[in-house]
């Protein structure tokens, strides 16, 4: 190598400073209300599990709208993305109504905040700026597997047909990926022995899926958000504190890997549960909010278990949307003296 | 066995229609397991593509597999930006009142086209009530048909025709309604008698007549009914000839239907209650029709109170969740919403029924 080719090979592309800004452009992290305690980057994949109802989808439309939102337009500070929502419904349970209101209300809030006049009551909202946005949300739902394992094959093609418009997709929202899990069941406990043929059980389906999202989020940037509804009933009260005592009790095995243990019944196989980067928790409050004058509305209660957070937010759902209401930090786990003698003991014995 | 619609067609129907998908391709794919559309969606194609490259005719397979991928792109849905979804909502999908005011009052106006409402309740806590005033109310000022499911032997013609008529206050049907449906020379009629009248008026058999009830003991012939009603209504799009539409289906009782085949750990119960719920909501959004089910309650063991039947699973079936229940003191029925898609949920609202 010739020393001009040398010291090419050793001189450097771009300093730390321009690659950061470089991958910070094209990989933003999003704060997603009611998510925002973790940043998200593109390539995340969130999971949302909860009982019915526990305003699972709420929380998806909230996040739909800041970023179907853009920055700023006309001179109003939106604090949107600007990117395509595409919106799988698997529950087939979608009302648009919900996400009209909640984003109306959202550009009023933004235009009073910022116009300062007298009669806010006057105040509308910009029609051209609603009907943009709502066009940025993309939504198509599956009745079974195979119209999901279709939809998922074809998607790189249609997203590619929208990125030629100009448009960018942000997010990929799946409502709720464990819709099909019973219908997956069946057809594996139905499943005949074909030599080399791979069978629609619910292993194959679900890591079909996984295989897809995977090639999709490789060449697209984008975040997927799922929800779950959990399908086994909880055997055990998921009261806080009763899941304190309850790592107490178990003393063999690490005291950190049993508070990590899902308040929930796991069903969805490995290959989803290895593919998600993030899982946040959500169950019904006992105790209700009381709000101005209107009956109790329920409150819930948001936990992040990966990465896990010792805070836990409490938000309560109004005709606004998700309103984050008072936030407690949990104890993770204790481990008393007399306990940690005693598995010293177990342990030399 | 009655399983969800599976696209299973092999690969052979396909020739016809697109030559590309001859013997070699398909002798090809059979070598990877591929005899079906079916085994095409589970596998990965970029592999597949990179297997097709070692072959002679590489291109000729690559080609088949684009096509194969194209047929898919056919078969799926479009996406529908948010203003196409509100467009086909304030189009196609009206509000039905349901019969009652309390009720049209807790749920803005009633029960929503293209939706799944469930009503829980202990039992004798007005459900079936509820039903056949839905089913009233849609026949005679709604202008639409109703299709009425009923597993327990509850429908009766005659209370609808009460309700047809404005209440089951025989006195005041008299005073009100003699002079418009009933000829004058009624005389001295008990109230029974009265009742049979009301049924053999004109008027009212027109609006029966709107109202088909159809008697289903399991969840198969559920099944087959609800099969039946889905290629009647997709031959009549393209006729278009009913005058009136269907707008509401009742099922009354699911649970009843449903309970039987759950229990245990087995799938098969299950996956035979979420494949039935799919098959309503299906109904309802592309036929723009409300459907209303009934559920019946369980006692929880530990917390003491009743809670719905069907299990987990099923609360994320119906889009509206309402429960009902009847203080025996007086005829006060206390309905309360479990879940809705856009309203929170513990609004409740208390409404007289006789």
């Amino acid at each position: 190598m010739g020393e001009h080719e040398a010291r090419g090979w050793i001189r450097s592309d771009e300093t730390a400073k321009q690659m950061l800004s470089r991958v910070l452009g094209d990989r933003a992290f999003l704060l997603l209300p009611p998510l925002h305690r973790v940043p998200l980057r593109a390539g995340n994949v969130v999971e949302i599990t909860g009982s019915s109802p526990t305003a699972k989808t709420q929380i998806l439309i909230q996040a739909a709208i800041t970023c179907i939102l853009p920055k700023t337009w006309n001179g109003v500070h939106y604090g949107g993305l600007e990117k395509l929502v595409l919106f799988l419904d698997l529950d087939c349970r979608f009302d648009v109504l919900r996400l009209s209101d909640m984003l109306k209300h959202r550009l009023l809030e933004a235009y009073q905040s910022n116009v300062k006049t007298q009669d806010k009551s006057k105040i509308v909202y910009d029609e051209e700026l609603y009907v943009s946005c709502m066009k940025r949300f993309l939504y198509l739902r599956c009745y079974d597997s195979l119209e999901l394992l279709s939809t998922l094959k074809t998607l790189h093609y249609r997203i590619r047909l929208q990125e030629a418009c100009g448009s960018q997709v942000g997010v990929l929202m799946i409502d709720s990926i464990g819709a099909f899990h019973w219908t997956d069941r069946l057809s594996s406990s139905l499943a005949l022995d074909k030599n080399n043929r791979k069978s629609l059980s619910l292993t194959n389906v679900v890591e079909t899926i996984v295989q897809e999202m995977k090639k999709l989020m490789q060449v697209h940037s984008l975040v997927v958000i799922a929800t779950k509804a959990t399908i086994y009933e909880e055997k055990y009260p998921t009261n806080e504190n009763n899941r304190n005592i309850s790592s107490h009790s178990d003393l063999f095995g690490n005291p950190s890997s049993k508070a990590q243990q899902p308040p929930f019944r796991e069903f969805m196989p490995s290959s989803w549960q290895a593919f998600v980067t993030h899982k946040i928790f959500i169950r019904k409050s006992d105790d209700h909010h009381k709000s101005l004058g209107q009956q109790n509305l329920s409150a819930y209660l948001l936990e992040w278990l990966q990465p896990q957070l010792s805070s836990i937010d409490r938000f309560i759902v109004d005709d606004s949307g998700i309103v984050i209401v008072s936030k407690h930090t949990q104890i993770l786990f204790h481990v008393s003296s007399s306990h940690a003698v005693w598995y010293c003991h177990c342990l030399m014995t | 066995m009655i399983v969800v619609k599976v696209n299973m067609a092999p690969l052979k129907h396909l020739e016809m229609e697109n030559s590309i998908i001859d013997e070699c391709f398909r002798d090809f794919c059979a070598s990877h397991g591929i005899l079906t559309v079916e085994d095409f969606l589970l596998h990965d194609l970029y592999e597949l593509a990179a297997f097709a490259e070692r072959e002679a005719n590489a291109d000729r397979l690559k080609e088949g597999i684009t096509v194969m991928l194209s047929l898919i792109e056919l078969q799926c849905r479009p996406w529908l930006n948010g203003m196409e979804l509100l467009e086909d909502l304030q189009r196609n999908k009206h509000t039905l009142s349901s019969g009652d005011n309390g009720m049209n009052s807790l749920l803005q106006g009633g029960y929503g086209e293209g939706q799944l409402t469930e009503l829980v309740g202990p039992s004798s806590s007005g459900k079936t009530q509820f039903c056949m005033r839905a089913a009233a109310s849609v026949a005679e000022k709604q202008e639409g048909s109703v299709f009425y499911i009923d597993t327990g032997n509850s429908f009766s013609a005659r209370r609808i025709a009460q309700f047809i008529c404005g209440g089951s206050d025989a006195a005041a049907l008299r005073k009100v309604h003699s002079q418009q449906f009933l000829s004058p020379s009624l005389g001295a009629v008990t109230d029974h008698q009265f009742l049979i009248l009301l049924t053999r008026n004109v008027y009212v058999q027109r609006v029966l007549s709107r109202i088909s009830c159809h008697t289903v003991y399991d969840i198969y012939t559920m099944f087959d009914t609800l099969q039946g009603l889905e290629v009647a209504l997709r031959s009549q799009v393209q006729m278009n000839v009913n005058e009136y539409r269907l707008r509401l289906l009742v099922v009354d009782s699911i649970s009843s239907t449903i309970t039987p085949i759950l229990g245990g750990s087995g799938s098969q119960g299950r996956a035979l209650m979420v494949a039935l719920g799919y098959m309503l909501k299906k109904l309802a959004h592309e036929h723009n029709i409300a459907v209303l089910v009934t559920n019946h309650t369980v006692g929880a063991g530990e917390s003491g109170k009743t809670k719905p039947a069907l299990g987990e699973t099923w609360k994320s079936i119906p889009h509206v969740r309402l429960m009902l229940s009847r203080d025996n003191r007086n005829s006060n029925c206390t309905i309360s919403i479990l879940k809705h898609t856009s309203m929170p949920s513990g609004q409740t609202v208390r409404t007289i029924t006789r």
